[in-house]
């Protein structure tokens, strides 16, 4: 099931992703409420919105950690709403977690070819696809160590790695750069326009500030109050009277 | 920490495998020998045995709760069926236990599936509660089909003397190189789980369900599949239980008591290492046999099980990680 239709004319990029009048309610706390947006081949598309905006729990939803109130998830043309997160995952649709989730017994080399392991196209082996990740990720040095001995850049950068392993078509990075240096998020971002940019991965990341984004994304979606406030290219978005009131404050303060 | 820590360990790698190998080989040795050594007697000898068979049981539980991080509490469940199959297609029907173990393990294979599939997708601590469920069932099933298992009073082999055909001998020793065998055919299981793709996934569920299948593990097929391989090598070692025990009854196969020996060794040694359950089996035994000696002549019963829990609580408190996990980290430096 879930396999991607290639079968796209070239000039209009397929869409990735495609999130229906998406509801989440926990009880009576209403987390989502009728969110929709599409995802295009290709991008790269930010997510911001502030604490409890609903952000990781729209990740949880479109990932199949946990099924919508209401609405719907299509993959590649395909309804994916009820389809199990590992098959999801083996279809290419990855994803990382706001709090790293790495498997700590095992080595960074073993993490990744956990994954690498699953969703293989025909005739790659694993070893190779470990080897190329961790060397896309300048991890050889790291591959025999357990994630506790390592920084908190190197354990987001090994989380990446494993989403990433044996198929990736789109990527869901939530708050990756959050806790990290400046020069280590600048490298980090680097990394991820470059999968992007060589993979052709289409990217979505989620973080609270726009600062960040705004040299990175093509187009940001603001979450706010569990409903999308805004949809368009970083400029609009910044200077959408909607955003500025009930989000970013001021203008200023949103860039800077 | 140590920064040349990659060029040394590749320096080292083949001399430490050499030491492995001889490390693994001296315990062998020690227990094929044994019978020539001139201080040795059946009781030492039977003693052993005991050892290698509640090692081997151990090893069993390892694969699914030390390596699958799925706590059975009920794996006398599958000691039970491994024991009461045999015994009662050799009892009953006269087919000797060369056959009996695999049906034994058949058994064990085709309970685990139905069991697992209508347990394994809850929570752990349901789970853990659904085998102790399971377990209790079993003793009213056996007492409900008395005439096969002979209720309460247990299930009582034929004695055949020696013979090879039904697998019986009047004194411990065939069993000894039997449990050894049986020991080191699940040595190299375990180790060859932990070194492939299905132990990788394995410790992934244990480590991080969520994390698990966002990396395209599917959980529930990968505790399936543990739980039913446990349950099968559970069962050959509970055909060796039978055949040196000669009898089985349902406290045996499915008590409390029972349950605790068949998590201790691996628990007492270390989860999910190969070692683990032959360091903790051994020990157990060792004490349990020391402290029934000092039992009987206190005249104090249920010793062993107050020592169990000693060892245990001390193992929790001091090394949660058993005593092969304890010794890896202090040569790890941790
Ligand atoms: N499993 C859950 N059970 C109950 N409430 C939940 C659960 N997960 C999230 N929530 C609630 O849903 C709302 C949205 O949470 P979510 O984690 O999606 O926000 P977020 O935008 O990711 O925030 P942050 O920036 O802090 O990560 C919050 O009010 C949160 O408390
Ligand atoms: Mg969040």
């Amino acid at each position: 099931m879930m396999q991607a239709a290639s079968t796209m004319p070239a000039q209009a990029a397929a869409v990735a992703l495609d999130v229906k009048n998406v509801a989440r309610h926990f009880g009576g706390l209403v987390a989502l409420r009728d969110v929709s947006f599409t995802v295009r081949e290709g991008e790269v598309m930010g997510l911001i919105g502030p604490n409890g905006a609903g952000k990781s729990t729209l990740f949880e939803i479109i990932s199949g950690n946990m099924p919508p109130t209401k609405g719907s998830v299509s993959y590649f043309g395909e309804d994916c709403t009820n389809a199990p997160a590992y098959m999801r995952r083996r279809s290419g649709m990855c994803r990382t977690f706001q709090k790293v989730r790495l498997f700590e017994s095992m080595t960074v080399e073993q993490n990744i070819r956990v994954a690498a392991s699953q969703c293989l196209p025909e005739g790659r082996n694993a070893h190779d696809e470990v080897a190329s990740i961790l060397s896309q990720f300048r991890l050889e040095a790291q591959a025999q160590r357990r994630p506790s001995e390592l920084t908190l850049a190197d354990r987001k950068r090994v989380e990446i790695g494993r989403a990433i392993a044996g198929h990736c078509r789109l990527l869901m990075l939530d708050e990756s750069m959050s806790g990290l240096t400046h020069d280590e998020a600048n490298h980090l971002i680097t990394e991820i326009l470059a999968l992007n940019r060589t993979r052709g991965i289409t990217v979505i990341v989620v973080e609270h500030v726009l600062s960040v984004l705004a040299a990175m994304v093509n187009r940001l979606v603001v979450l706010h109050n569990a409903t999308v406030i805004a949809d368009g290219t970083p400029t609009q978005v910044a200077n959408d009277p909607v955003v500025i009131e009930a989000y970013l404050g001021t203008k200023q303060k949103a860039l800077k | 920490m140590n920064t040349s820590a990659p060029s040394m360990t590749a320096s080292q790698d083949n001399g430490g495998q050499t030491r492995a190998l001889l490390f693994a080989l001296l315990p062998v040795a020690a227990v094929a020998i044994l019978p020539l050594l001139p201080f040795v007697n059946d009781y030492i000898i039977a003693a052993t045995v005991r050892a290698l068979i509640f090692i081997s049981l151990g090893q069993a539980w390892n694969v699914v709760a030390g390596i699958g991080g799925l706590l059975s509490l009920g794996h006398g469940v599958f000691l039970g069926l491994g024991c009461y199959t045999t015994g009662i297609l050799f009892n009953h029907y006269g087919i000797p236990p060369w056959i009996g173990v695999w049906a034994g393990a058949g058994m064990a294979a085709i309970f685990a599936l139905v069991m697992g599939s209508m347990t394994l997708r809850m929570r752990g601590v349901f789970f853990a509660l659904a085998t102790v469920a399971m377990s209790l069932a079993m003793v009213q099933l056996t007492r409900h089909f008395v005439d096969l298992t002979g209720g309460s009073d247990g299930l009582a082999l034929k004695f055949n003397g020696n013979s090879w055909w039904a697998m019986q001998a009047r004194t411990p020793m065939p069993f000894l190189y039997g449990g050894l065998v049986l020991v080191i055919v699940f040595y190299a299981i375990t180790r060859w789980i932990l070194g492939s793709k299905l132990g990788l996934e394995m410790q992934a569920v244990r480590d991080d369900e969520t994390a698990a299948a966002a990396a395209g593990v599917s959980v529930f097929r990968t505790k399936l599949t543990g739980l039913m391989l446990s349950a099968v090598m559970t069962a050959v070692a509970g055909t060796l239980y039978m055949q040196f025990y000669m009898a089985i009854d349902p406290d045996a196969a499915f008590g409390l008591s029972q349950a605790i020996q068949l998590q201790l060794p691996a628990l007492l040694g270390g989860l999910g290492t190969a070692w683990g359950p032959i360091v903790g089996g051994a020990l157990m035994i060792f004490l349990s046999e020391v402290t029934n000696l000092g039992a009987t002549k206190l005249e104090i019963n249920g010793l062993d099980i107050l020592v169990y829990g000693i060892m245990l609580l001390f193992v929790v408190l001091r090394a949660p990680k058993g005593i092969v996990g304890f010794f890896m980290d202090r040569r790890r430096g941790r």
